[in-house]
């Protein structure tokens, strides 16, 4: 039997939230520790979303939302500056064609003005197209978002989650939280193999969070997913805009979003289907048809033959739930604000985030990590904290005499393992190093697979690489966790 | 110095166009390839049916590049081997990348010779989830056949082009289970030769106007949708393994920076140019290619 642990603060979950709220325990004087159910952090509901950072303008005013937002589109450059990650603030268009969307933008307009968004513009028509020549004609008006800006969202989860590790978290993997209680003043947790004692608990276990809220308090919130579907085009898609374009229906419902890539690509989506009983992150049909249709009539110059993937993401809608006999019924409308729920005192669970939870996530980390802090009474600042996290090198954002240099010194920066991102033997080494196990792992952190060949020329270097480095076979390597081998089969 | 001729690609296109280069009066030929060995693809193809033309004789893949690969050796051209040509640029310099270094070069002609990759499952863009077990032809006869590893048990392949049957064929070598090659055109879309050879000798099920219309699995894949298209008609197949033949892309993206137009100096060849069949005409298109990039680095060099 081990022994237990002991913390100021545990973090349960290693998402982009939980990672971040783990970033922000380390600048306090104060141990702390994350804690993730799987393999590696990164795999749930932060792998996959939009990547755009948004301004604000869709938010209530006077809601946390509209303020977090606001305040972290502000300080993203300087984050991801720390952080060493991707971020270009491109700039969005809403596009409208009609008197709904007009009022739409006009809504959006005056939103963001009262939230205290810069820049704003409405456009005409003429003005749009003509910064926008790839759409369809026929805009009415536009509302112009120039702070609006897209990043690398795997890259900002890794950092944070390195950033915290370096400045002296813990670090639980492969360790589900079983059981959670309250006893005497403290918390005592039960995830995998650990026991784990805490005297404030940070719950950011996504999907999961009403779950493991439910281990010590009756339901209040629970998350009822959306699912959504992406298009991935490549790079000779990436310029056809250069904002980020939201087209806003005349028709109820959701338009078509364009998203230019910080590596180049064209992301189209989301689409936006009920969860279902499907698999969670299964790509559907509907989305898949919806994306093909409102891309060939917002973007008719679009060729669609450069998709490299389709993707589906998952979203976790927070419902207030309410007691029906034995059954908790979840009301009819979901929760638009962020829920940040507090049951018990010393446990903050953050249910449902969702967008703009991906530009949130630092101010969110940083204000509950300070309310458990003050919490716990050691909100005294970590001296030693250092907000920076260096990146190994990337040869392919190097010029060929820094290149030449960075080979020399190690030749394993040499050796170009996928030839579509440019990614060579010393970034997928590093990748392992900062914790990747998987081959998504790796392709996450570095990039080997998310090119146009989709890795059919490189995975299994990929592979070998990661069953030397972690002295397994090639047998026990998977594709994205337990259950998913990439060679053998079922072993049926 | 200058090269005469930088080929690029040392497959078979690649290393005809080299030897050609010099046969043509190049003085100097750099041939680079990010594999580590000379062949390309070739090496992965332990298949017979290569060389009947150039050689008058059948011989397996692996020892038609072999044949090439040691004329090669024995002719003055300067290899790169496990080096990946970077980029080009338009007043021809070459930015190479290996364990060895970085080697910025400049060159007179340069054959493109870099082949092509496949379509990967992605460009379909499928309904269903994407679990582990998913591989092109290609990838999966270089992954059994050079690195001996195992993929699966239970296989459907979706797609008929010459690498997928081949593929059928060894997998049914194997002992695996090849459940069904689905095509959605209404014959098969691989040589007839292979078609006999390959799929209606194994007792394979060729599956006309039919796809793949849904992926299944949470982790490693465990079957697909079919769907007839005539009918409408969808069951779901069960599988472990998922291997697509969905044919060739020509690779040509170092070519990208250089602009629509083609500059005079480029030469195309193999299956960078177009895709080819056999391996005969490969070859063959290798040499001229290799003779028209030496005839130009002359007149260039007499031009200064």
């Amino acid at each position: 039997m081990s022994t237990e642990l002991h913390y100021d603060v545990v973090v349960l979950g290693g998402g982009l939230l939980g990672c971040f709220a783990a970033r922000h325990l380390t600048s306090y004087r104060l141990r702390c520790a994350l804690v993730e159910a799987r393999e590696d952090v990164c795999t749930g509901i932060s792998r996959s979303n939009s990547a755009i950072v948004y301004t604000g303008c869709d938010n209530k005013p006077g809601t946390l939302k509209a303020r977090l937002c606001v305040q972290a589109n502000r300080s993203f450059a300087q984050l991801c500056a720390q952080l060493s990650v991707p971020f270009v603030r491109l700039g969005s268009l809403l596009v409208s064609y009609g008197p709904r969307g007009d009022q739409v933008v006009r809504r959006k307009y005056d939103q963001g003005q009262e939230n205290g968004v810069d820049g704003l513009a409405i456009l005409t028509g003429a003005q749009a197209a003509a910064l926008e020549p790839g759409l369809t004609p026929g805009i009415s008006s536009a509302l112009l978002a120039p702070d609006t800006g897209v990043t690398d969202p795997w890259a900002l989860c890794y950092a944070a989650y390195e950033n915290a590790r370096a400045n002296g978290c813990k670090i639980y993997l492969n360790s589900p939280a079983t059981a959670l209680g309250r006893e005497g003043k403290t918390w005592r947790i039960t995830a995998g193999a650990y026991t784990l004692r805490a005297g404030a608990v940070l719950n950011c276990c996504g999907l999961e969070a009403h779950r493991v809220q439910e281990l010590c308090a009756p339901p209040t919130v629970r998350v009822i997913p959306d699912r959504a579907d992406y298009l991935v085009l490549d790079q000779p898609a990436g310029p056809y805009v250069r904002h980020v374009i939201f087209q806003e229906p005349e028709q109820n419902g959701k338009g078509l979003t364009l998203i230019p890539t910080t590596d180049g690509k064209l992301l189209l989506g989301p689409s936006e289907q009920p969860g279902g009983a499907a698999p969670r992150r299964a790509v559907t049909p509907e989305g898949l048809d919806f994306l093909r249709r409102t891309a060939a009539r917002v973007a008719p110059g679009l060729e669609l033959n450069q998709v490299i993937r389709a993707f589906g993401a998952v979203r976790p809608n927070p419902f207030s739930v309410r007691r029906e006999g034995d059954a908790w019924v979840p009301e009819d409308k979901g929760i638009h604000s962020f829920t940040i729920s507090t049951p018990c005192p010393g446990l903050w669970s953050l249910i449902g985030i969702k967008t703009p939870g991906l530009t949130c996530a630092d101010a969110l980390g940083a204000m509950l990590a300070g309310e458990a802090a003050a919490y716990v009474g050691k909100d005294r600042p970590n001296p030693d904290f250092d907000p920076c996290r260096p990146l190994p090198p990337r040869p392919r954002e190097l010029d060929s005499a820094a290149r030449r240099a960075l080979v020399q010194a190690n030749p394993a920066y040499g050796r170009v393992i996928c030839r579509c991102e440019d990614v060579t033997e010393g970034e997928i080494l590093d990748a392992i190093r900062r914790g990747a196990v998987t081959l998504d792992g790796v392709k996450r952190r570095v990039g080997p697979g998310l090119g146009r060949c989709q890795g059919s020329w490189c995975t299994d270097q990929v592979l070998d690489l990661l069953a030397r480095a972690l002295g397994v076979s090639p047998g026990e390597i998977t594709q994205d966790g337990p259950g998913s081998p990439l060679l053998g089969g079922g072993g049926t | 110095m200058t090269w005469d001729v930088l080929v690029v690609g040392a497959g078979a296109a690649g290393m005809a166009a080299a030897l050609s280069a010099r046969e043509a009066g190049a003085a100097s030929v750099l041939l680079a390839d990010r594999s580590a060995r000379l062949g390309g693809v070739l090496p992965q193809c332990l298949h017979t049916g290569f060389g009947m033309g150039i050689f008058r004789q059948e011989l397996t893949g692996a020892d038609y590049a072999a044949r090439w690969a040691a004329m090669v050796g024995a002719a003055p051209i300067a290899l790169r081997l496990d080096t990946t040509v970077l980029s080009l640029t338009p007043d021809r310099r070459a930015l190479l990348s290996g364990r060895s270094g970085v080697e910025e070069l400049s060159f007179h002609a340069l054959v493109l010779a870099a082949g092509c990759r496949e379509i990967p499952i992605g460009a379909l863009a499928l309904p269903g989830t994407r679990p582990a077990g998913i591989f092109t032809a290609g990838q999966a006869q270089r992954m059994v056949n050079l690195q001996g590893l195992s993929l699966g048990r239970r296989i459907v392949i979706l797609g008929s082009g010459d690498v997928g049957l081949i593929m059928a064929r060894q997998f049914a070598l194997t002992g695996c289970s090849v459940e069904a090659v689905v095509e959605q055109r209404n014959h098969c879309g691989g040589l007839l030769r292979n078609y006999h050879q390959c799929i209606e000798a194994y007792g394979i099920p060729l599956l006309t106007r039919t796809t793949v219309s849904c992926i299944h699995g949470e982790g490693r894949i465990c079957g697909v949708t079919l769907r007839q298209l005539d009918s409408g008609a969808e069951y779901v197949q069960p599988c472990d393994t998922l291997v697509t033949a969905l044919g060739m892309i020509p690779e040509r993206e170092l070519l990208r920076p250089l602009g629509e137009a083609l500059p005079p100096w480029v030469f195309l060849c193999g299956n960078c140019r177009s895709i080819h069949r056999t391996v005969d005409t490969v070859s063959r298109q290798g040499e001229a290619a290799g003779r028209d990039a030496a005839g130009w680095a002359l007149r260039s060099r007499e031009a200064g």
